[in-house]
Order: structure tokens, then sequence, then C-alpha cells
């Protein structure tokens, strides 16, 4: 029989256990998070320390720039297909066994090891105006592409580059998925005579599905968070300002203008955006728990 | 339910917090009262400037022995973040290196006025508008920084002009460069404009030849007229430059250090808008093309009644941070820095045109006797007086320019509303 002390403690036990991690949680995670959205209400430069309501914010929603950075994020959103397709019929390919299938597995799994900067520098040299890429299209008889340099293009180039380094990473979770494909469906279609096209949309996207989502929620996050390097080094934001996204955003106002306030604005609405994203990952996820 | 309560009340926590507080910090005191000075710079690294920084620590420890003094060298592309966020803290170095202009005036209340301690100075080194905000001086310059035009002697012997009479007016230059790429298949001006600085090199470089000499001054004492005939001429000059194809082609995806500066001293392009301090200068160039090839020409007159000038500011000089704790000894290194001595290593090894003017220049070259001479009557330069906000918006104005995207006249109002605004 416990006497009521005991039972006191060891009622108490759990959250002295789990205190340390609560602490950590809310001194180093939420504590700064504040801190930031605090600073988002107050001014820079001679305003400093002052509370200036939503200026802020609506300077922020004002300028054409960030407006320009919303609208890449949007871009990169529709572009998120693409980047989910690529290494799905890759992996595609390399589950059907096409030839070479081991040395391709590793060829393309390498650039997700280089740092964005090794990668950024790397295309630049490529694409560069005068560089092997347009070398090669003028010798073939197509017009030289300003890839870096024009603002119609530039977004895509970058977009491009990033899918290129990351796709490694979605292929070897595509793999994973393959891993747990029952072969049989795939003998059974093949027997019915099904094309590749077919057994792609009939028999695999369905036994994927999970999988598919997954590398989609992924994809988005990484697209959104991990394009600063990229576009650090391969156009500063330009030309024009037309591949800004909130995180180089964020970066130009705190440490080249001067303007942590308005940074911290920015910070905040970028992780209003990731909140969102991040909702709609666990819904997906949580629905797709559900087909189990 | 309690974790909802919970929620709630680190909202509500959160919520009554807002708008108070700072997001540049107290800027309460800190440093080292060990008698230890910390100075943060992105030149202390380099191996050119190592008999710089050798010849500034032993002048200033032979006057304050009890002091130490610990240089942490930064990366550039990332040392304004890093000194932002050392401003936000309130804490950071004692001594800290600045480019002229923007960078130091948007900065200037986290620093110490020097005018009390550098006054004896004064005479000595040129270039301290750069680093005076409000009538208060708040670095010292170490290195001029200018943009004066180079270009290339051997380039002009091919293309049938004369190498030692460049063009005096904007026609001759056009016609120049017509000549040139027609003969020799080199580009007239190797541009650089990845990260827009190469607009800011080609106002400051060319303006004294398109503004009056009166706009001209009038824009440095902030009397900025974008309204006028001849501020808009700056920006149509850019534009007929690129449409007149006299660029090399990319210039927007070139970045400027070093792709373009490259084109330029591998002999792609036959004239590129400089710098004379430590880098894309003189003796970057001289690497590549002989110094009797390399000549410095004057500003091409566009505008009657404008007299061509050498447009320079202080480059970059060392100030001191408000938390430090031994101010004193913090301006005398800064001094120690700006010693005739150590600028003279500074000038012999990395070719910078120091800001002290007893130094000895004669042996370096015709390009920098071409240069040094026309320091007396050389003006700051344009862009050195606008904003970091302003120049950021030049920088993407320019490229639409090229590309046609804006008109002339709508990025002279965009400038005129954010320089106005700033």
């Amino acid at each position: 029989m416990a006497t009521p002390a005991a039972r006191r403690g060891e009622r108490l036990a759990p959250y002295v256990l789990v205190a340390p991690a609560v602490l950590t949680i809310v001194v180093l995670r939420l504590w700064p998070l504040l801190l930031g959205v605090n600073f988002s209400f107050t001014g820079d430069g001679e305003r400093d320390g002052t509370a200036v309501g939503v200026d802020n914010y609506l300077e922020l929603f004002r300028d054409p720039l960030f407006q320009g950075a919303l609208g890449n994020v949007a871009l990169l959103v529709l572009l998120l297909p693409v980047a989910v397709a690529i290494p799905g019929l890759i992996a595609t390919f390399i589950y059907l066994r096409v030839p070479g299938h081991r040395l391709y597995r590793s060829v393309y799994f390498f650039p997700a090891v280089l740092s964005p900067v090794i990668v950024g520098a790397i295309f630049n040299l490529l694409l560069a105006f005068d560089g092997p890429v347009n070398a090669a299209l003028a010798a073939v008889g197509i017009g030289r592409i300003d890839w870096l340099g024009d603002p119609d293009v530039a977004m895509f180039t970058v977009v491009g580059v990033h899918v290129w380094a990351t796709f490694g990473m979605a292929l070897v979770v595509f793999l994973a998925g393959f891993a747990t494909l029952d072969a049989a469906l795939l003998d059974a279609a093949r027997v019915d005579g099904a094309s590749l096209p077919q057994t792609i949309w009939h028999v695999i996207v369905p036994s994927l599905i999970r999988t598919i989502q997954f590398v989609f929620v992924t994809t988005m996050v990484g697209m959104l968070t991990s394009m600063f390097g990229l576009l650090y080094v391969m156009t500063s934001g330009g030309p024009e300002g037309s591949t800004y996204l909130p995180e180089y955003y964020i970066w130009i106002q705190q440490g080249q203008m001067n303007r942590p306030a308005l940074a911290s604005a920015a910070s905040t609405v970028l992780f209003l955006i990731m909140l969102v994203v991040g909702m709609l990952q666990i819904s997906l996820l949580r629905r797709a728990g559900r087909e189990d | 339910m309690k974790h909802r309560a919970v929620v709630s009340a680190i909202l509500v926590a959160g919520l009554a917090l807002a708008g108070c507080g700072s997001a540049t910090g107290s800027q309460s005191s800190s440093g080292d009262p060990n008698g230890k000075l910390v100075v943060w710079d992105w030149k202390s690294g380099d191996a050119s400037a190592a008999a710089y920084i050798d010849k500034a620590k032993a002048d200033f420890a032979s006057k304050h022995p009890d002091v130490t003094v610990e240089f942490v060298a930064q990366p550039f592309d990332q040392y304004y973040t890093l000194l932002g966020a050392a401003i936000q803290a309130g804490k950071g170095p004692d001594v800290v290196l600045f480019n002229g202009g923007g960078q130091i005036r948007d900065r200037v209340d986290a620093l110490l006025p020097l005018d009390e301690y550098v006054a004896d100075d004064r005479q000595r080194l040129a270039g301290w508008e750069a680093f005076t905000s409000d009538g208060r001086t708040y670095a010292a310059p170490v290195t001029l920084q200018g943009h004066p035009i180079y270009y290339n002697k051997a380039l002009y012997a091919d293309a049938g002009l004369d190498p030692d009479s460049p063009a005096t007016t904007w026609n001759e230059f056009v016609d120049d460069c017509a000549a040139i790429i027609e003969t020799t298949g080199a580009d007239c001006l190797a541009l650089g404009n990845k990260e827009g600085y190469g607009i800011q090199f080609f106002m400051s470089g060319l303006a004294s030849g398109i503004l009056t000499p009166d706009e001209y001054d009038a824009w440095i004492d902030g009397k900025r007229d974008w309204e006028s005939a001849n501020v808009k001429r700056i920006f149509q000059l850019w534009k007929e430059a690129g449409d007149k194809g006299l660029n090399n082609e990319g210039a927007n995806s070139t970045a400027m250090f070093n792709d373009s500066f490259a084109l330029f001293q591998s002999g792609k392009a036959a004239h590129v808008i400089g710098l004379m301090s430590d880098v894309g200068h003189w003796k970057d160039f001289g690497e590549f093309l002989p110094a009797d090839e390399l000549g410095v020409m004057a500003a091409p007159v566009a505008t009657a009644g404008a007299v061509p000038s050498l447009p320079y500011d202080g480059g970059i000089g060392y100030g001191v941070a408000k938390w430090t704790t031994d101010p004193a000894a913090a301006a005398a290194l800064v001094r120690s820095l700006t010693s005739t001595e150590a600028l003279n290593a500074f000038y012999a090894e990395a070719g910078a045109i120091a800001s002290d003017t007893t130094i000895d220049v004669s042996q370096a070259g015709p390009a920098v006797a071409a240069m040094v001479p026309e320091l007396s009557s050389g003006k700051p330069a344009l862009h050195v007086a606008l904003s970091s906000q302003t120049l950021e918006l030049m920088g993407r104005l320019s490229q639409q320019l090229l590309s046609g995207s804006v008109t002339v006249d709508e990025a002279v109002r965009q400038l005129a509303d954010s320089d106005q605004a700033g």
C-alpha cells in the first residue's frame, strides 16, 4: 500500500522527467520565436525600440520585392509535381532494372552529398553566358540563353539546379517504397499485356501512394527552406529581383540593409507559411495512414 | 484542455510583449576590461595585408605594451550580417573595419565619434568624408577608393587609335568603341552587373563628364535633383551603352569580382571602370597587362560645361564600437592602423592607394602616376552619397534598364522616391 506522499511522487515523476526537454524547447525555441514576433512590431533605425504596430507588415506587403518573393513561393508550389515526378520516374526505371541500374543508383544520389555552394559554383561556370552549355547550344545552331541573367529564365534555372542537386534523396525514398511493392502485381500486369505507362499508372502509382505523398511534402519543405545557398551563389536574388525568396529577403534586410525589425516581420510571415505547409504535411500523412 | 491552457498562456505572454523591446538590442557595455582589444575586419587574413597589420600592431604595442590586440578576419560576404548580429547584441569587437559611405553611415548609432582622437591625422590622411555623418567622424581612412577608367592600350593600337589620346567626349568614345569592336572583336566595356554594382561604377566613373560641377557638388551635399536632365542622362547613357553593344554580352549575369575584371585583363574588353584600393585595380591588372599597356583616362564629356575629375572617397577605414571599455586605447589602435609606416606597407604589398598623402608612389608605374595627381582635384563618388536601400534599388533598376523592362523616367522616379524617403 503506497503512502499518499509516494503516490504524489509517482504522479509528479513524469513532469519532472520531461521538464528538461520542455525547458529546452521553451528557452531555445519558443522564446526566440516570440522575441522575433515581438521585434516585428518595433521600428528600425530612428524608431528603434519603439512600438510601431503593424507598420513593418504594411511596408512588407507594399514592397514589390517581397511580393515577388511570395510569388516565387507560389511558383515553387506549381513546380513541385515536376520535382517529385523526376525522382519517381527514375526510381521506376531503376526498379524495373534498366541496364546499368546499379550504377545509376549511385550516380543519381551523388549530388545529394554536395554542398549547395559547390553545386552553385559548378553551375555558375556551366551556365555562364560564355560558358560551355551556351557554347554547345551555339554549336548546334541554337541561340545562346542568358540562364542566370534573364529574369524570365533565372528562377527556372535555379529550381532546375536545386532539383538536380536534391532529387537523389527522394530517389532513395522511392526505392525504399518500391521495396515494399508486391512483385506479384507487376507480374500480373505483365501477363495481362500492360504497357509501361499502364503499369506505372495502374500498378506502381496506387501502390506507392504513401511514398509519393511523403516525397511531395518533404520536397516542398526543402524547396521553401533550402534554396538560400543556391540563390546566394547563383543569382544573389537577381536579375531584377526575379529570384528572391522570403529567406533571401530576410537575409538582405537584416544583413545588408540593417533593418532587423523588418526582417523579423518577414521571418514571421515565412514562419506562418511554413506552419501552413507543416499542417498540410500532418493532414496528408494522417490521411495516408487511414488508408491502411 | 490543460494543453490548450498552456498554449494560450504562452500566446498571451507573447502578445503582451509585442511591440516592446528593440530589434537592435540595448547596446549594453561589454568588451574585455583586461587590456585586450578585438578587431573585426576582412583584410587581416589576406597575405597581401600581412605586412600592414604587422606594422600597425608593432606601432600600437610600442605605445600600449599592456594591451593585447586580437584580429578576427571575417569573410567579406558575411561581414555586415555578422556585424549586424554583434550590434543587436550590443557586444562584439572594439575596433571595426568599414567600407566608406552607406555601410558606415547606416551604423553610426553603434560607433563612437573619433574627432577628438584623430585631430592630428586630419591633414596627413585624405578621404574623411566617407566616414563622416552629421559632421562627426566615425572612422579613420586606410585606403582611398576611386573609380578610374582603365583602358587597354594594345587594343587601341590594334584598332588604329592613338593609345595616348583616348576619347575626351562621349561621342568620340562611342566612335572609338565601334572601331575597337569591329577591328579587334573585343568588347568596349567590361561590365559585371550580376550583383547590381556595375551601375554604381558607371555612375561614379562617368558622372563628372555628365553633370556640371554645380550639379555634382549639390548631389554630394545631399541636394539631389533627380528631375534634372543631366541626372537622367547618366541612366540614358547606361542604357545607350547596353543598347549599342558597348558592354560584354550577358552583363546582368556576369559577376563584377572577378569575371568582369577578368574580361578586361585578358584583353577581351578594351575598358573597365575599376577600383584603386587593393582589388580590381592597377596592380591586379598589371599581372596580365604590361604596365605600359594599361592606361587611365578621364571621364569622356557628355555635357557642355562638365569638368571631368577623378571620383574617389575614403575606401575602407577603422572605427571604434560604442561599447568598448577603453575608448582611448581603441582610438589609439585606429591611429596605429592608419600610421604612415603601416599604410606604406599596405601600398607596397597590396598596391592599395593609401589614404596617407605623404607616401611616395613615384615607383608604381604609369597608371598610378596618372591617377595620383588627380587626387587633389578629385571629388567624392556619386554613388557613395546614396543610402544602402537606394543603392540596392538602383542595382535592380539598372538590370531592368539593360533588359528594357523599365524606362529611364520610371527608374529615375523610383530612385528619387527612395532617396527622399531615406
